[in-house]
């Protein structure tokens, strides 16, 4: 690992560099498309682009964006350089098995699955509820390399699929960009999107979920859609509404690009840009790519019935109805009442719209309330430092690519600006969409950052030297000292020469970029440590730092799991909160009640009320859901604060929004309204089954001496209950680090045993009674 | 002999009392007490009516804004219970005001409000029957669920429908419309980008400085220690924002921004060199400086974080 570090890191900068400092150079070539559009002065750009072989820069441009993709590749590779090559988390591991499924027993027997061992008693059909892309995409690749005689194992294939996607990712960026831009910023936010943080968290390796295909199709479709746009060509929408169906099969977030479309086409029309162009890419794209969506058997007739694709629709319709009435204006003459027509009708439809956007809003906003959804912390709003350690110089410079996008306004940048203003609401409202900001950030900032390379990059200077020259001061004067630098340079003095009568002065602009390509590598160093530290940790196996600096690997939980695999029977059900329903089912094959496909509250409730109800009760409970075994996480040996304690009060919110009556959060606090594990705890916390399995015996290890027996590391008390004794479970395995505990739900017993004394009466008070049973009992027996 | 008058007196008393709870509520679905009538209709026997009292101190003069918050949820609980099909005579609202009702409230050892206290139809109150106001809030839902729990009647708290969002919203759209309309000759501002982008960006540096996370979960504006009386403005762990924290963001993020804009102003627009000379450099200052102060804000809350850059 010590030396990973560095090679990632420097493999980082020196992408960015060449990106950064290419983009400046590549400059020419696309100020000459952009001084030809404004008809001003066209004249000596095209010498630019003749003298230099056009060769050069498809080259660099090839050479950039592997770069860009090796770096990607690389900097996600953190976590199997740790550890080993394993799938991580929890949602990963379903993946996981369904792809092991399909790639088993074929893509029918996956699409009609029915999944017993989830969600016992009910089972799950997997087929109609899952977003099947990524599972075919791994189980597609895996098929074609057996076929070549490639044999790898499809968890490989698995782990590393994120981190080669994301090389496409930046492939498209790059392509999506080059459209809004230039291919410099192109470059630029290819550089970007393959390293930073917020894109990264989804997508290392062993990270194998849905996101983390989705946004490579989410920048593709856009890419085709802008393409569309910009040519009005129906074998470009053909293409968009491919990927937008291959973007529908991977991520429920498709609903962000058919509401994006919609909204691009409608502000386009209010804006009065539309054209035949904006007219065949969007009836295209709705016809098709409707049909296509309708075909993924998860989101059946959705697009036709819910609330969220009707803003498409209503979209479709005013632009036919607009298209109609543009045509009767080439007929008739009344023009008055058909602008006024047109205003009634844009303004009905805009109604529609945003309502339609306030209920959805109003929706996603009740759903939180939900304890469920609020127990996920995923779903919570982002505060400024989820920004910033996500997007770091990004965030701060993307406004003003922006601010240019705007300035300069055309067809496609009136997209951009759209995406980038919804995405950063929607980042705003919950910190797992920062994903679906980050892309559009990389591109805006990589337009700021070499709009600014443009033009202090370059050298301003009349020069009468001739542009092949390589002179020694420039150079020294860009002390990247890169090659492409050279290469690009050339051109570059022919186009300037006509631009800059008087420059900024040679000192300024080299400060200038010094400082912005510092900032740039403090962004790479960023990037490269946040993934280091923050992303790369698979969860399944936990590592802890001696002093001195070496490291112990806790596998404790594919112990467990292991465990379960081997020695239990092949039916039992495993009752564990659902957190770790994924894993029970993936790693240890056994039925699951709840997982991480929170569908049905009631019965997590059931499990939640298991858990914080006493023994007896949860007994009861757990008889009449066949439960065999309980796996619950315990972190008070090692201090591992994820652990089932700490998230005890969430499933006794969960058990209370179903069963207000039995169990109440009240009982769990003590009177001064503390949750605490000691002597000074409520009763009830004190005896219910989650504390009773988890402190069981705890009470009888002394982990330190400086520290009483019974100390909780994670909670730093002692814990308050130590002579726990189970009636209806025994301990069937706990693990080394005791961070997993499994106990067996004991049969019935065959006699009932009796909870009361036998009776006996008082011998000294009632001296003759006593007598006379006791010879009572003597006549009998003799 | 003499038990049947007594008795007979007593279901008098009680349904004296009972009719002019009833005739009270009737009028105010919160009925206003003093110490006289809360000795003799909430703490003196014989009652078989629950009565919840909030104890408070309303008057201007004291100053008790969490007391009018917690007024009008209490008014919205016992609204929805004075209309309700399920109204009845078992449980009735009241209000003790401190400056109508001093005496009681030193009866009862009293020393904050407000306070809501559940007095059952027989026994004395437990401990259970004060409202944990600290812990739970004192939002109508949440009193609705303690009540439930307290006297089994169930409440379905229904609020006055807010319409102040629909009018405002309302207002604004007749509002542009209507300068849409004086100025419908001159329509040129409509096409101003530089509005629309001013614009756009607002929309962006409100959202990244985490303003959606001030409206979600309310934190105060900054944190002033008791002790020594200090202000901070920024928080000091990285999973919480004050509301000041996220408006200097805000503005070092502008201020970045802006550099950069500035930057590009000075290499692309035409006039006097040493002019732009000096916007580039101040530009340049704006993108470094504020730069290295969010990054030396972000480390400090941020901790183990290993990188700054000018400013520690």
């Amino acid at each position: 690992m010590a030396e990973h570090h560095p090679v990632s890191d420097s493999k980082h900068k020196s992408s960015l560099n060449s990106g950064a400092s290419y983009s400046g150079n590549g400059r020419s070539s696309t100020a000459v498309a952009e001084r030809g559009s404004n008809a001003g002065a066209g004249g000596g750009g095209l010498s630019g682009g003749l003298s230099q072989p056009a060769g050069w820069q498809s080259l660099l441009s090839f050479t950039i964006l592997f770069l860009a993709w090796l770096a990607g590749f690389s900097s996600r590779l953190f976590a199997v350089i740790r550890f080993e090559s394993i799938i991580h988390e929890f949602d990963p591991w379903f993946n996981y098995r369904s792809t092991h499924h399909l790639t088993t027993n074929g893509f029918y027997e996956f699409l009609n699955w029915f999944d017993e061992r989830a969600w016992y008693p009910l089972g799950r059909i997997v087929g109609g509820t899952v977003y099947p892309g990524l599972m075919v995409t791994a189980g597609l690749i895996h098929y074609v390399l057996n076929l070549l005689h490639i044999t790898v194992h499809i968890r490989d294939v698995c782990v590393f699929l994120a981190p080669v996607f994301s090389g496409l990712t930046s492939i498209s960026t790059f392509l999506l960009t080059k459209e809004l831009w230039n291919q410099g910023a192109g470059l630029l936010a290819a550089c970007f999107i393959a390293i930073v943080p917020g894109y990264i968290s989804r997508s290392v390796a062993g990270s194998f979920d849905n996101e983390g295909i989705a946004i490579f199709a989410l920048q593709f479709t856009y890419y085709l859609w802008v393409k569309s746009v910009k040519t009005g060509s129906v074998f470009w929408t053909i293409g968009c509404c491919l990927s937008y169906f291959y973007m529908v099969s991977a991520w429920g977030g498709y609903v962000f690009i058919i509401n994006l479309i919609p909204l691009h086409v409608f502000v386009l029309l209010l804006m009065q840009r539309f054209s035949r162009r904006v007219y065949i890419a969007y009836s295209t794209f709705y016809i098709i790519g409707l049909v296509l969506s309708m075909q993924i058997p998860f989101v059946g007739f959705q697009p036709i019935r819910t609330s969220e694709h009707m803003a498409a629709a209503g979209v479709f319709v005013l632009l036919q109805v607009y298209a109609f009435l543009q045509y009767l204006k080439d007929r008739l003459t009344r023009q008055e009442f058909q602008t006024l027509f047109f205003l009634g009708v844009s303004v009905a439809a805009g109604v529609v719209f945003l309502s339609v956007i306030y209920l959805t809003y109003t929706g996603c906003y009740a759903k939180i309330h939900i304890p469920i959804i609020a127990s996920v912390s995923e779903h919570q709003p982002t505060t400024w430092v989820s920004f910033f350690f996500d997007l770091h110089i990004l965030v701060c410079t993307f406004p003003a690519g922006l601010w240019f996008c705007i300035k300069n306004i055309n067809d496609e940048r009136v997209f951009v600006a759209l995406y980038a203003i919804s995405a950063v609401y929607f980042a705003g409202v919950m910190v797992r969409l920062m994903l679906t900001l980050t892309p559009v950030v990389c591109m805006l900032s990589a337009v700021a950052f070499s709009s600014v390379f443009e033009h202090y990059l370059g050298d301003d200077m009349k020069r009468q030297s001739p542009p092949a020259e390589d002179s020694s001061d420039e150079d020294d004067r860009k002390n990247a000292g890169n090659l492409y630098d050279k290469a690009g340079k050339v051109r570059k003095h022919v186009s300037e020469q006509e631009k800059a009568e008087e420059g900024l002065g040679p000192n300024i602009k080299s400060i200038v970029t010094m400082l912005m390509l510092m900032l740039l590598m403090m962004f790479a160093v960023h990037c490269t440590w946040v993934t280091s530290n923050a992303y790369s940790s698979p969860s399944v196996v936990l590592a802890s730092y001696n002093h001195d600096g070496s490291r112990n690997i806790l596998d404790d939980f594919r112990e467990a799991y292991y465990w379960l695999r081997q020695n239990t029977d092949e039916h039992a059900r495993v009752m564990s909160w659902w957190d770790y329903g994924y894993q029970i089912a993936g790693m240890a094959n056994r039925t699951t009640l709840v997982d991480n496909n929170t569908w049905n509250n009631s019965h997590i409730a059931l499990v939640g009320k298991a858990m914080s109800s006493n023994e007896t009760a949860a007994y009861e409970i757990m008889r009449s859901l066949d439960v065999d075994y309980v796996l619950i996480i315990f972190g008070g040996v090692i201090g591992y604060s994820g652990d089932d304690i700490n998230k005890f009060l969430w499933m006794v919110r969960i058990a209370e929004g179903e069963h207000p009556r039995d169990i109440r959060e009240s009982d769990y606090f003590t009177p001064q309204g503390e949750f605490r594990v000691d002597k000074a705890g409520s009763p009830t916390l004190l005896n219910c089954l989650m504390y009773k399995m988890s402190y069981y015996r705890f009470g009888e290890m002394q982990l330190d001496f400086r520290t009483p027996p019974g100390f909780d590391r994670t909670r730093n008390a002692e814990i308050g209950n130590k002579d726990i004794k189970l009636k209806h479970l025994e301990e069937a395995f706990t693990s080394e680090h005791w961070l997993v505990r499994i106990y067996k739900v004991k049969k019935l017993e065959n006699r009932d045993r009796v909870e009361h004394k036998l009776r006996s009466t008082d011998a000294t008070k009632q001296k003759y009674t006593t007598k006379k049973v006791s010879w009572d009992f003597k006549h009998w027996t003799v | 002999m003499p038990l049947y008058p007594v008795e007979s007196e007593g279901n008098n008393l009680l349904s004296e009392k009972v009719d002019q709870m009833m005739e009270w509520s009737s009028r105010r679905s919160v009925v206003r007490m003093n110490g006289d009538k809360f000795r003799r209709f909430v703490k003196a026997p014989p009652r078989n009516y629950s009565v919840i009292v909030m104890f408070t101190a309303l008057q201007p003069q004291r100053q008790c804004s969490v007391c009018r918050q917690a007024n009008e949820e209490y008014q919205v609980l016992a609204n929805s219970w004075r209309y309700s099909s399920a109204f009845s005579n078992k449980l009735f609202f009241t209000v003790v005001d401190y400056d109508e009702g001093a005496d009681v409230f030193q009866q009862l050892n009293m020393n904050s409000a407000p306070t809501f206290m559940h007095f059952p139809a027989k026994g004395k109150p437990k401990r259970a029957d004060t409202f944990d106001l600290q812990r739970i809030g004192f939002a109508s839902e949440q009193l609705a669920k303690w009540i439930a729990d307290r006297t089994d009647v169930q409440i379905r708290v229904f609020r006055p429908p807010n319409y102040s969002g629909t009018i405002a919203l309302a207002l604004l759209v007749s509002l542009v419309g209507g300068l849409l309309y004086l100025r419908r000759n001159n329509l040129e501002f409509i096409y101003n980008k530089t509005g629309w982008a001013m614009a756009a960006l607002c929309v962006v540096f409100a959202m990244t400085s985490g303003q959606m996370w001030n409206h979600i979960r309310g934190p105060p504006y900054a944190h002033k220690n008791p002790q020594n009386g200090q202000v901070s403005y920024i928080h000091g762990s990285s999973q919480a924002q004050f509301v000041a924290e996220s408006h200097i963001i805000l503005l070092l993020n502008a201020a970045i921004t802006m550099g950069m804009v500035l930057l590009n102003e000075a290499a692309t627009s035409k006039g006097d060199v040493g002019k732009r000379r000096i916007i580039c450099l101040v530009g340049l200052g704006l993108v470094v400086f504020f730069f290295s102060f969010l990054l030396s804000i972000f480390r400090s809350k941020y901790h183990g974080y290993p990188y700054s850059f000018l400013i520690k």
